[in-house]
This record gives C-alpha cells, sequence and structure tokens, in this order.
C-alpha cells in the first residue's frame, strides 16, 4: 500500500537517475521512471509548504517532557537540535531506569525516509504513528498516550494551539497530537546545502576536493549502490559487520532493552541473542541476520556517532571501515584500495552533504492549569 | 477446648445479634486462614519470593515505584494519604487500599474489577497511575538478576523468571498479610475472653449490629458483604484544584470506556458502573472490610475522611446528599456517647498492635547475561 502512495527513493530521484546526476541542471519531477538508470544521489526537493499551525503546536509538544510518563524526557532529549536532532551518544539512553541499545538517528530530512527505525520495522510514510511509537514505547517514553492528551486539555496555551491546528472547539486527542508532532519533525529540512547547489548546476558549490570526493562515492567506493536518492538511503537492509558496541552484552541495562524488544517483536528464541539481530527481529528471515537499514547521509556534519550503534566517532573512521570491506564474516562490503588521498576526497565530499544547521528554540512548557468547569469535560 | 470455644463464639454472636437478628446477614467472625487458590499454591519459598517482589522497584516504569510505595506497612499497608500518590508524573484518583487480608476478598480494586490477588498485582504495577510498568520490561529485569532467576526456578520451574509468576509470588506473599485474631479485641472476646472489649466497646459492637445498622453491609468475618453499593460520599476537593487530579479523573473514564456523554460530564468517579455500564451502578463501590481500621485511615473510596468520628458522622447523617445512595442509608440518631462507643468498637476490630514486616533484602545490580545464566 505504502508503495502506491509513496515514491520510493528511487522513484524520487529518477530526474536525477541518469547517472552523471550531480552534472546535471536541476529537471522537473515527474520524468519518467526507468528501471535501469543507475542509482544516484539526488539533491532535496523542494520543500512544499506545510500546515504551519501543526507543525506550530508539534514543535511546542516536541520539547515537553510531560509527554513521557513520568515527566522524565521529552522528545528533545534524544532528539536534541543542539546535537543534530540525535543526542551525540553512540547508543542512546532511554527511560528512566534504562538505556538503550542503538543510536538515535537524526530527524532532520526524515520525511525522505522510506522506513523508520534502524530495523526498518515503521513505514517512513506514517510519521504519525513513529511519534506515537517513541512516546508509548516502555522503553523510551513509556506514556499512555490518553494520559497525555488529557495533560495537554490542562494547558490552555497548548488548547490554543490546538484550536489553531484543528479548528475551534476540537479536543486534544492523542493520534492528531502524534500526527501534529509528525508534521513538525517533517519540517525539519536542511538548506544551502553545497551538493544540492552543485546538482542544481551551481559548479562552484564544492571544492575540487569534494568534487574529486563525489567521483569517488559514485565510482571507486561504490557508496552511491546504496547511499541514494534525496536523503542518500535506498530503504533497504545490509549487512555490514559493524563491530559490536560492547555494551550491548557488556551493560546489562542494554541488554535487558534489547532482548525485550526482540520478545514483543515475536522473535523466536530471543533470550539466545548475543549480538543485535538488527532487521531479522522483525523480518524473522535468517539471511536478515544483522542487516539495518541504510541511514541517510546528510547532515553528518552534525551528527556523530555514526552507524547503528554509533561504533564510529569520525567520518574517517567510517571511510576506513568501507575501505577495508567492512567488518566481519557475511559482509556485504569489498575491500575498496582507497587512496589517502581518495579517503580525504570522500569524507569532504560527505560533508557537503551538510547545509545550513537546522536550528529550533525550546519554546519551554506552559504549566498545568486548574480547569474551571470540572465535570463538564 | 475447640467445641468450648465455638459455644462461647455462638453465644457471643447471639448477645451481639441484638435486635437486628431479623436481618439474614452473616455475623461478624473471627477470619479463617485465608484462601489459597489451587493453582497458586503457597510454600515457604514462594513467599519469600514475594516479600521481596513486592519491594522490588524494579517491577515498576521508572524503577521507582514497588508495591510497597503506596502499600507502606507501617501505613497500615496504603499510603497514609486521601488520594493515592500515584506515578510520578501523574496523581492516583482513589485511595490506597490496605493490603491487610485482601487475601479474603473475592473482587479488588474498589470497583471490584479483578478477582484475585494474581490479577490485581499487575494491574497496579502496569497501570498509567500506578505502577506505569510494562511487563515484558519487568519481566526482562529479572532475568537479569541472578538471585532471581535461581529463585524463580526453584519455585516455579522455568529457565526464565516469568512475569505473571512473579504475580503468584507477590498473591502469596500477600495472603501472608493477614490479621493475627490473637492480637484482636473482638476476636478475643469472640474466642471467650470476656476482658477482651471494654465497656464502651460492648455498647459500640450492640450498636453496630442494632441501632447503627453497620452490619448491614459491613458483616461476616472480614466485616464486607463484598457487594457494592452507593453512599454519596463527599467528592474530594482537590478535583475542582488540582489539575493533576483533573487529568487522572478524565482519563480514567476515558480508558475505560464510558460512553461519549458520560465521558463529558464526568462529575464524579462512577465506581461500579465501569464494570458494568449499567447507570444503576454509577458511584458504587465495594464494601470495604472494617479491620485495622486503626491503621488504615484515611476512610472511603476517595479518603476523604481522616478520622473515624468523621466516618460515624458520615453515616449518622444518613450518607450523603445524594438522592440515588442506597435505601440502606438513614440518619441514625446516635448520640455523642454512642458515636464515641462504636469508634471504641470499630478499633477493637484491630490488632492490638500493627503488623509491621522488615523490608526484605533484593537483589544487587543487574549482571550480564552470562552471569545471570549460571
Amino acid at each position: 500500500m505504502k508503495k502506491s502512495l509513496q515514491p520510493s527513493a528511487w522513484r524520487r530521484c529518477a530526474p536525477w537517475a541518469a547517472g552523471v546526476a550531480a552534472l546535471l541542471p536541476m529537471l522537473h519531477a515527474g520524468t519518467a521512471f526507468t528501471a535501469d538508470a543507475p542509482p544516484a544521489l539526488a539533491p532535496l526537493p523542494e520543500p512544499r509548504p506545510a500546515n504551519a499551525a501543526m507543525v506550530n503546536l508539534g514543535r511546542h509538544l516536541f520539547f515537553d517532557n510531560r509527554l513521557a510518563g513520568d515527566w522524565g524526557s521529552s522528545c528533545a532529549s534524544c532528539h536534541d537540535p543542539k546535537k543534530g536532532f540525535g543526542d551525540g551518544q553512540a547508543l542512546s539512553a532511554g527511560y528512566t531506569s534504562m538505556e538503550y541499545f542503538r543510536n538515535a538517528p537524526t530527524l532532520i530530512n526524515a520525511k525522505y525516509r522510506t522506513r523508520f527505525m534502524w530495523d526498518g520495522r515503521l513505514d517512513g510514510a506514517d510519521a504519525g504513528t513513529a511519534v506515537r511509537d517513541m512516546v508509548t514505547e516502555a522503553h523510551l517514553m513509556n506514556a499512555d498516550g490518553r494520559i497525555v492528551q488529557e495533560r495537554l486539555k490542562q494547558i490552555p496555551e497548548y488548547v490554543a494551539l490546538w484550536e489553531a491546528a484543528f479548528g475551534k472547539g476540537s479536543d486534544p486527542y492523542s493520534p492528531r497530537m502524534f500526527n501534529a508532532i509528525g508534521a513538525f519533525v517533517q519540517s525539519l529540512e536542511s538548506r544551502n546545502v553545497p551538493y544540492d547547489k552543485f546538482a542544481k548546476g551551481d559548479a562552484t558549490a564544492l571544492s575540487a576536493e569534494a568534487k574529486a570526493g563525489l567521483a569517488v562515492f559514485n565510482g571507486k567506493g561504490q557508496c552511491v549502490q546504496c547511499h541514494n536518492g534525496p536523503i542518500g538511503s535506498d530503504g533497504k537492509f545490509h549487512r555490514l559487520g559493524v563491530p559490536e558496541h560492547p555494551e550491548v552484552l557488556g551493560k546489562p541495562l542494554r541488554t535487558i532493552t534489547m532482548l525485550r524488544h526482540y520478545s514483543t517483536s515475536g522473535l523466536p528464541n530471543y533470550m539466545a541473542a548475543r549480538t543485535d539481530v538488527g532487521f531479522y527481529a522483525i523480518s524473522k528471515d535468517a539471511k536478515d541476520l544483522g542487516r539495518f537499514q541504510t541511514p541517510s547521509i546528510r547532515d553528518l556534519k552534525y551528527t556523530a556517532p555514526y552507524m547503528h550503534n554509533g561504533m564510529f566517532k569520525t567520518l574517517d573512521e567510517v571511510v576506513d571501515f568501507y575501505d577495508r570491506g567492512g567488518g566481519g564474516k557475511g559482509t556485504e562490503l569489498k575491500p575498496l584500495g582507497l587512496s589517502a588521498d581518495e579517503k580525504r576526497a570522500l569524507v569532504a565530499f560527505l560533508l557537503s552533504l551538510s547545509g545550513d544547521p537546522v536550528t529550533v528554540a525550546d519554546p519551554g512548557q506552559p504549566d498545568l492549569q486548574v480547569r474551571a468547569n470540572f465535570g463538564k469535560n | 477446648m475447640s467445641q468450648h470455644r465455638s459455644f462461647i463464639a455462638a453465644a457471643a454472636l447471639l448477645a451481639l445479634c441484638g435486635w437486628a437478628v431479623a436481618q439474614s446477614v452473616p455475623p461478624l467472625a473471627t477470619l479463617p486462614p485465608p484462601p489459597v487458590p489451587k493453582d497458586n499454591p503457597n510454600t515457604p519459598e514462594k513467599i519469600e519470593l514475594g516479600k521481596k517482589l513486592f519491594w522490588e522497584a524494579r517491577l515498576s516504569g521508572n524503577g521507582s515505584m514497588p508495591c510497597v510505595s503506596c502499600h507502606l506497612p507501617n501505613l497500615g499497608w496504603g499510603d497514609g494519604i486521601a488520594i493515592s500518590r500515584g506515578y510520578p508524573g501523574t496523581k492516583h484518583w482513589r485511595n490506597s487500599q490496605t493490603v491487610l487480608n485482601s487475601a479474603y476478598y473475592n473482587k479488588l480494586f474498589w470497583e471490584g474489577s479483578v478477582t484475585s490477588l494474581e490479577a490485581q498485582a499487575p494491574a497496579a504495577a502496569e497501570g498509567a497511575v500506578a505502577g506505569n510498568g510494562d511487563g515484558s520490561v519487568m519481566e526482562m529485569r529479572l532475568r537479569f538478576l541472578p538471585e532471581y532467576v535461581e529463585a524463580f526456578r526453584k519455585v516455579f520451574g522455568t529457565e526464565w523468571p516469568r512475569i505473571n509468576d512473579a504475580w503468584r509470588a507477590v498473591a502469596a506473599y500477600q495472603r501472608t498479610v493477614v490479621t493475627d485474631a490473637r492480637q484482636v479485641p473482638f476476636d478475643r472476646w469472640l474466642a471467650g475472653d470476656r476482658k477482651a472489649l471494654s465497656d464502651a466497646q460492648q455498647r459500640g459492637m450492640a450498636l453496630y449490629s442494632g441501632k447503627a445498622g453497620c452490619i448491614q453491609c459491613h458483616n461476616g468475618a472480614l466485616a464486607s458483604d463484598q457487594k457494592f453499593h452507593r453512599l454519596g460520599v463527599p467528592e474530594h476537593p482537590g478535583y475542582q484544584d488540582d489539575a493533576l487530579l483533573q487529568i487522572t479523573h478524565r482519563w480514567e473514564h476515558y480508558q475505560k470506556g464510558v460512553p461519549e456523554g458520560k465521558y463529558r460530564d464526568a462529575p464524579t468517579d462512577f465506581g461500579l458502573f465501569y464494570i458494568t455500564k449499567n447507570p444503576k451502578d454509577i458511584g458504587k463501590f465495594r464494601t470495604p472490610s472494617l479491620r485495622e481500621l486503626k491503621y488504615t485511615g484515611p476512610y472511603m473510596h476517595n479518603g476523604v475522611f481522616s478520622k473515624l468520628i468523621e466516618v460515624v458522622d458520615f453515616y449518622n447523617g444518613g450518607g450523603g446528599r445524594d438522592p440515588q445512595k442506597s435505601p440502606l442509608l438513614k440518619p441514625l440518631n446516635l448520640s455523642s456517647a454512642e458515636k464515641a462507643d462504636l469508634v471504641a468498637f470499630l478499633e477493637a476490630l484491630s490488632m492490638d498492635k500493627p503488623l509491621l514486616h522488615d523490608e526484605p533484602k533484593l537483589p544487587g545490580d543487574y549482571q550480564p547475561l552470562a552471569a545471570a545464566r549460571k
């Protein structure tokens, strides 16, 4: 169903899929899709106007810790605007008294993802559902959506924002609340991205080194095989053999969260898992063991550390990893034989995929107020 | 000896029934040992495990709300406040009931929403305004504490702790949190000790079964008919001036699935109605036991009365200003002296000293999986 509604990354990049995308002037969307076109990295589409009132409501809620069961965290705790809308940690924190077992990905340009979560279990076309998952999931914000909705009704400022978004007299209720936050997340798009300018015809937007890096990206480095489309993700799952983060097994709080996630995902024999099995926990197909969804390669300047478990602190480390042909048995990667110059150029190119920092100020949270008309809800 | 004792008890009960003897309600009596379900037999090891789990904060959402946080032994196994404190970020909306003698109820919670201690424990531990725990998270936490892994294996024979077994153990432990009749003046009196009750208490006992009519609902060994009644208890004032209570109040209505109109109006706690959705059950709550009252204030489903004399005054006035209240409630015309006597008798239904349990020693930090799996 999703495929019919939402063009895949492939389709989105169709106008630039001629292989020399970076060198072509901007074309218009709607160009016929050619099945055998090689993958290419596409510039971001022009931002489309969003429902500003919904985005505004969502922005306030994004920073409000009363969306967590015990008021201990907000969306911004793990998706901090000051940290590239991630949390800057290798492995994310999770709910009070818990620790998560994967990296908190950036939300910038999340609207172009085909799936959410490293194991891809959520549909990228449905940001509201992803928000609901984060708010209600026991190891993330552990809130009851209906309690949160009743909290909103005690905050007159939010009721006003709500009515601006959904109409006078509209009553806060959780599905719409999650959609509003989803609308805010989808409004987080990067601007002034050197690569995009270059792809649209401004040959001066990239340095010579970055241009050399682009050639490596599309050529010898083979990055574009998976990192294509508008955010540099094929939306598929791949096994790279990234080394396991030692805390996944070494820190029980993280293992608890991981094995519990497997148990609730219906993974057979979940107690036996001794590493993050990735997409396998969702698909239950053995070939998906250790596979993770290809992440965006935009905004890398702001979103270290990298990989599903944050094992690499710098892009140099990431590039070295790929150059070695990934890690361990079963990796899909092969050694690349890049020179030091090529690696440096590749990193320079990757950084050209980051635009201006996306900054959103915390609007603060107004207090709960008593409702005078108790018994008239 | 035991025959002699039961003869005295029977004689005492005849006296106790007084002029209300025509009523067909079971008399007050000494509690038998609590019933134990066939599918959850009590063993010392299970009780010991259950006691630990009752204190175990890891059996809650954020690791701060074990059973004992709202059921404190030194606060009569309740939490000593009108409306229970609730999960951090929330307030509960009813009084935290005592665990004491909960083993005897056939329905638990004020609206009787569950029928066993085994079902009550997870409802509280997972309830969003109580423990807010996730069953699968709590279960996984137990599996990373080798001491529990071992104890569950011994008690339940499973490779890994299972959360439903945790609730079985907690229930088994709660069946040990019961009144010791030897320490209760009224029970000693029933057993033949004529000096166990003071003159005032004996006068109060007669009022209980007679003029005051308490026995109509507070009857049997538990001093509860385990049925549901609408008394018109005054609202807790917090619903007018406490945002957190208002939130919980609406949320409870919403999540209990009341019709839209009722949700919109929601002026009060509808009690049994949430279970039956029958309008005649609005505002009915399960009769609580009157045992151990000395230690278990404040009283009523919303804790609006902090002293027993306030409760007696309430009944003396014929209950609340509520046209649909139970017809059993009528003004009693008790004198001040009679009210004092009644309170004295009610206190004689409590143990001489509160039942206290020491905090058990709990397992330390979580251990890595290899260590957990010996």
